[in-house]
C-alpha cells in the first residue's frame, strides 16, 4: 500500500526503510515478560508531563512577590489553576501525579535492568545514557516542586541548595549561583522555573539517544542470553505495540485512579505542608522530600559529617555510571546467578528501606536502620566485582 | 492452525481499535482546549458597575468593561440636537447592520437615534469597528477646533486617528469611513437613577 505521497516522502527521507527497521521489521526477543513494558510507559508519561506542563505554563506565574491576600503571586496562580481555570484541577493533578508515576515507572524500568543484567555488555552505554536520564529527571522534579511556592517547596529548596554549601572553598559561591541571593527567594523561583522548562527538553533529546542506542544493541531478555535474530525474535510491530498498548491500559487505570480520587496520595505525591504558602520565617515541623528522592536523602542523613553526607549521596548515584564495569560475570540474568540474585534482591530492599527512613521523621532507631540500609546499598556495588570468582552459575538455556 | 488470516475480521479490529483510540484522543483534547477558554474568575468579572452622575454635562469618560475601553458621554441638549438631521450621511442610521450595533433595549425610534436608554447618557464600546483603535472625541461642530482633520460640515462626534473613520455624536459611522459598523453597544441597565450595570 504505497500512495503517491508516501513514495514522494520516502524518496526524500527513506521513511519506508525507517519504518521497517524501527517498527515492522525491528527484531525483539519473543520471550520478554511484562517487566519490559516500563520503557514504553516511561515514554508515555514523559509526553503527558510535557503536554500538561505546557498548558499549566499558560496560567502559572513564577513570582514570589506578595499579594494583598497575604499570599504570593506564584501560590495564588496555582490556586487559580485549581479553582478558576476550566479543567485546571485536572491538568495540574495529571502533572503532579504524573511526576510520581514517572518515577514509579522508571524505577521499575531500572530495577528490571539490574535484575536481568541489561546493563552488561554490549548495553553499557545504553545503561549510562539511562543514568543520565535519571539524574535529569530528579533535577526536573526538584525544580518543579519549588514552583507552587508552598512551605515544602520553599524549605525543600532551602535544604537542597544548602547541600552545595558543604562543598569546600566554592560552597558559598555555588549556593549563591543557585539561589541568586542569600536565601531562597524570587530569583530562585524564576531560575528554577526556567530550568524546569529546560530539563524536559534535554530529557526528550536524551531519551531519543537512549532509544537509538537500544535499537543498535537490541533488547535484552529475561534469560539474559544472546539471541538468534532469525529464530528467537518477532517484529516489534504488531506484537509488542499491542503488548505495550495493553500495558498502557493497565497503567492508565492506576494513574486515573490517583488523578481523580487520590491526587495527593495521602501526602506522598503532594505533601500536606505544601498547601500552606511559603513562609521564610517558619520551618514546618517535619521536612522530607517527595517519596522518589527519599532513599538518597537518607544516605545524606546517615553521615554525621555534612560534606561526607553530600559526597556519599552524590556517590550513591554516580556509582550507577560504573556499574557495567563493576560486574565481571559473563552471565547476565539473575535467573542463572544464585548469589547475584540474592544480592540484587537485598539491594532492592535496601532502597525501599532507605526510602521509608527518608520519609519518616528522624529517630534513633531509624538512624540505625538507615545506616544498615546504606551499608547494604554500597555493599552491593563493592561486592559486585568479586562475585564471579566464587559464584556457580546455572546452565543457560540453548547450551550457551 | 491455518495459514490464512481472516482479513475481514482483522480489518474490523483495526478500525474498531483505531476508532476507539481516536475517540479517546478527542476526549483527552477536551479539557486541554477547554483550559484555554476564559476562566471562571475572568467570566465573573464580565459585569461592570458605574455611577453616571460622576460624568458632568458635555464630558466624556473612558471606563473598562471586560478589559475593553468603554465611552460614557453625558451629552448636552445641544449635542443631542446635532445627532439629528444627517441620517443620509450615515452608513447605518438605525443600527440594524449587525448584532453588535444593537441591544435589546433599543425598542423605540428615539432609542435607536440616540443609541441610549437615557438619551443624554451614551455608553458605547470605545473600539473603532475598523481595526480597534480608540477614536478621538471631537464634540464641537465645524472645523474651528479641529482644523481640516474633520470635514467642513462636521456636526461633532469621533474621529479615528488610525485610518480616519468618522462617527457622529451617537457613535454612528459616517459614509466614506473605512469602519464598517457603528461603535458597538452592549446590554446594560440602571440599578438606581444614576448607577448603571454594564454587561
Amino acid at each position: 500500500m504505497k500512495t503517491g505521497l508516501f513514495k514522494w516522502v520516502d524518496d526524500r527521507t527513506g521513511l519506508e526503510g525507517i519504518i521497517k527497521s524501527q517498527l515492522t521489521e525491528y527484531p525483539v526477543p519473543k520471550n520478554l515478560n511484562y517487566m519490559w513494558n516500563f520503557g514504553s510507559l516511561a515514554l508515555l508519561v514523559l509526553v503527558l508531563q510535557i503536554l500538561t506542563g505546557i498548558f499549566l505554563v499558560m496560567y502559572y506565574k513564577p513570582d514570589a512577590s506578595l499579594t494583598y491576600g497575604g499570599y504570593t503571586v506564584a501560590f495564588d496562580s496555582v490556586e487559580r489553576i485549581m479553582r478558576d481555570i476550566n479543567f485546571g484541577w485536572l491538568i495540574r493533578y495529571m502533572h503532579a501525579v504524573g511526576a510520581s508515576a514517572f518515577f514509579v515507572v522508571v524505577y521499575m524500568h531500572i530495577g528490571r535492568g539490574l535484575y536481568y543484567g541489561s546493563y552488561k555488555g554490549p548495553r553499557e552505554l545504553l545503561w549510562i545514557i539511562g543514568v543520565v536520564i535519571l539524574l535529569i529527571m530528579q533535577g526536573a522534579a526538584f525544580f518543579g516542586y519549588l514552583l507552587p511556592w508552598g512551605q515544602m517547596s520553599f524549605w525543600g529548596a532551602t535544604v537542597i541548595t544548602n547541600l552545595f554549601g558543604a562543598v569546600p572553598v566554592l560552597g558559598e559561591y555555588l549556593q549563591q549561583v543557585l539561589r541568586g541571593g542569600f536565601a531562597v527567594g524570587d530569583p530562585t523561583l524564576n531560575r528554577f522555573f526556567s530550568l524546569h522548562y529546560l530539563f524536559p527538553l534535554l530529557l526528550a533529546a536524551i531519551v531519543g539517544g537512549h532509544i537509538h542506542a537500544l535499537h543498535v544493541v537490541h533488547s535484552n531478555n529475561p534469560d539474559g542470553v544472546d539471541i538468534d535474530h532469525e529464530k528467537d525474535t518477532i517484529p516489534f510491530h504488531p506484537y509488542y505495540t499491542v503488548k505495550d498498548a495493553f500495558g498502557v491500559g493497565v497503567f492508565l487505570l492506576g494513574y486515573c485512579y490517583f488523578v481523580f480520587f487520590q491526587p495527593e496520595a495521602w501526602g506522598y505525591f503532594i505533601e500536606v505542608d505544601n498547601f500552606v504558602p511559603a513562609n521564610n520565617l517558619q520551618t514546618p515541623a517535619h521536612i522530607a522530600p517527595v517519596w522518589y528522592l527519599t532513599p538518597w536523602y537518607t544516605i545524606l542523613r546517615t553521615f554525621e559529617n555534612k560534606l561526607l553526607g553530600v559526597a556519599m549521596m552524590g556517590a550513591s548515584l554516580a556509582i550507577l555510571f560504573v556499574l557495567p564495569f563493576l560486574d565481571r560475570s559473563k552471565v547476565r540474568s539473575a535467573r542463572y546467578r544464585p548469589v547475584f540474585r540474592q544480592m540484587v534482591i537485598l539491594f532492592f530492599i535496601s532502597v525501599v528501606v532507605l526510602g521509608y527512613c527518608g520519609h519518616s521523621a528522624p529517630t534513633a532507631t531509624l538512624a540505625i536502620v538507615g545506616t544498615i540500609a546504606t551499608c547494604v546499598y554500597f555493599g552491593f556495588f563493592l561486592l559486585l566485582p568479586f562475585v564471579h570468582k566464587f559464584e556457580k552459575t546455572k546452565p543457560l538455556p540453548g547450551g550457551e | 492452525m491455518s495459514d490464512k488470516a481472516d482479513h475481514s475480521r482483522r480489518n474490523f479490529l483495526y478500525v474498531a481499535a483505531g476508532g476507539l483510540g481516536a475517540v479517546a484522543a478527542g476526549a483527552t483534547a477536551v479539557p486541554f482546549i477547554g483550559s484555554m477558554l476564559p476562566a471562571a474568575d475572568t467570566l465573573a468579572a464580565a459585569k461592570t458597575e458605574f455611577d453616571t452622575s460622576t460624568v458632568v454635562e458635555g464630558q466624556l469618560v473612558v471606563i473598562q468593561w471586560q478589559g475593553k475601553p468603554v465611552f460614557v458621554v453625558n451629552r448636552t441638549a445641544d449635542m443631542l440636537e446635532r445627532v439629528k438631521g444627517h441620517d443620509d450621511k450615515l452608513k447605518d442610521p438605525n443600527s440594524e447592520a449587525g448584532e453588535e450595533v444593537q441591544a435589546e433595549w433599543m425598542d423605540s425610534e428615539d432609542k435607536r437615534t440616540f443609541r441610549a436608554i437615557k438619551p443624554e447618557i451614551l455608553i458605547v464600546v470605545a473600539s473603532c469597528t475598523h481595526l480597534g483603535c480608540i477614536p478621538l472625541f471631537k464634540p464641537t461642530a465645524g472645523q474651528k477646533d479641529w482644523g481640516d482633520s474633520v470635514p467642513s460640515d462636521w456636526a461633532g462626534g469621533w474621529h479615528c486617528p488610525c485610518h480616519g473613520s468618522y462617527y457622529d455624536l451617537s457613535a454612528r459611522v459616517v459614509k466614506g469611513s473605512p469602519a464598517p459598523q457603528n461603535l458597538h453597544v452592549m446590554s446594560y441597565e440602571y440599578k438606581t437613577d444614576s448607577i448603571v450595570v454594564i454587561g
